[in-house]
């Protein structure tokens, strides 16, 4: 476990920085996943991903379902469950899951990424590009995690299981965790 | 040019992925260029098992459709320079790769390594096909369960049918006490019933177990039995001469005493 200077922990290596026109970024991604929210589920016609809330759909009922509503304030998707190995969700705005992210799910958001929950899986933050986007868990744990253009993974070997909740992003380059306090941002 | 050889087993848990890690690295360890595919799109393991999970950006079906270049999904093992892992897609499903993009895949494949070492999923359908209609070879999973046998002698009929003759046989959780009492099949009862090549047998093996979750292959555990026989058969792929390690009853402290006193 690596300190940097003003005592900002770094238990994540940097693996690898990627250029825009090498993938990754949305742009090169099919564009049909963008903007719309998508479970890609194995089973799809299972009645777990009909969707609950009014928010989510799935990839089959988008385009014909006009009852259902891009949620409220237009760029944050809340999810209340748990996202499982295979799932994908992505969203161009924020999202927050009241729920844990298991190893083998995936989120991507084009803005932050909130976790209420253990993040043990692939988060993507600002994948449009915006690197002042972060990923926040009460159990900040994920088998990678993914800022703009930056990748990170967790160091082989040593399992860190962290007890308190998180926040990873980006500072002078590389992706930083640290503890989350209320009131960073605004320097209380 | 390299050998492609597909690892099947028809059954589901019988140790396809398990067998496909630990060939890979014994055939690695011995300096070979090995690339693992994993075609299991959807319930992906080989990436877990090879404790490389947190690598991966691209997979097989970036690949295929083009989002990446071959070179950029191939995963570097951690102990390995020589060794690399194609992983599957965890999201898409199985239909997201045809057949002809398969062949083409094994054939860029074959031209950098020497051993193509492809994972298939359970069954006999779409995912299957795909997994064995680029492979020239076939290694099929098999344990000594009735169940297991059944599936293991449908699948060996379908490689056939696809032109992949000789499939070689590894009976895998194998175990001496079990088999000595006659509660388990024999080897011989299974070899003949499905009437093909014995490439090895693998005992059963707790260290197995650790190993697998730990994401490091047994074959590289001197003390495994199983990582043993594991290094024999991919030796014997190879081209070596290897015997067929003998079974090995796992006796207790209290039978040995007695065989020491001469009451058995």
């Amino acid at each position: 476990m690596k300190k940097n200077p003003d005592g900002v922990s770094s238990k994540l290596t940097s693996l690898m920085q990627l250029s825009p026109p090498d993938g990754l970024l949305p742009k090169d991604r099919p564009p049909e996943i963008y903007p719309q929210l998508y479970f890609d589920a194995a089973v799809p016609d299972e009645e777990e991903f009909v969707p609950e809330p009014p928010s989510l759909k799935t990839k089959e009922n988008t385009p014909e379902q006009p009852g259902v509503e891009i949620p409220p304030s237009d760029n944050t998707l809340l999810i209340e469950r748990t996202v499982r190995s295979g799932q994908s969700v992505n969203f161009p705005g924020h999202v927050v899951v009241m729920g844990d992210v298991n190893p083998g799910a995936e989120i991507v958001a084009g803005g932050h990424i909130m976790v209420f929950g253990s993040l043990r899986g692939v988060a993507h933050a600002g994948a449009l590009g915006s690197k002042s986007a972060r990923v926040a868990a009460l159990c900040l744990n994920p088998t990678q995690l993914r800022i703009a253009d930056h990748i990170t993974r967790a160091p082989d070997g040593d399992e860190f299981k962290p007890h308190q909740p998180e926040i990873a992003k980006i500072n002078d380059g590389s992706i930083v965790i640290e503890k989350y306090c209320p009131g960073w941002e605004r320097g209380e | 040019m390299g050998d492609v050889i597909v690892v099947t087993s028809g059954k589901g848990g019988v140790g396809k992925t398990t067998t496909t890690a630990n060939l890979g690295t014994g055939l690695a360890k011995q300096g070979y260029s090995v690339v693992l595919v994993d075609t299991d799109i959807g319930l992906r393991n080989l990436d877990v098992v090879m404790g490389l999970e947190n690598r991966i950006v691209y997979d097989i079906v970036d690949v295929t459709n083009g989002h990446c270049r071959l070179k950029q999904a191939l995963i570097k093992d951690k102990r390995f320079e020589k060794m690399y892992l194609l992983p599957a897609a965890q999201t898409k499903e199985k239909t997201a790769v045809t057949q002809e993009q398969m062949v083409e895949l094994c054939r860029n494949l074959k031209n950098e390594f020497d051993y193509v070492i492809i994972d298939c999923p359970a069954g006999i359908e779409q995912g299957f096909k795909n997994a064995i209609i680029g492979a020239e070879k076939a290694i099929v999973v098999t344990t000594p369960e009735v169940a297991a046998v059944r599936d293991a002698d449908r699948v060996i009929g379908l490689l056939e049918a696809q032109g992949i003759e000789q499939p070689q046989l590894v009976i895998n959780r194998i175990r001496a006490d079990m088999v000595k009492h006659g509660d388990m099949m024999d080897i011989d009862d299974i070899i003949d019933i499905l009437a093909v090549d014995l490439l090895g047998v693998v005992p059963e093996d707790e260290l197995i177990v650790i190993s697998t979750n730990r994401g490091e292959p047994a074959v590289l555990d001197v003390q495994s039995k199983a990582g043993e026989a594991y290094r024999n058969i991919s030796r014997r792929i190879a081209g070596e001469d290897v015997p067929i390690m003998p079974l090995e009853v796992n006796e207790g402290i209290m039978s040995r005493l007695k065989k020491l006193i001469g009451m058995r």
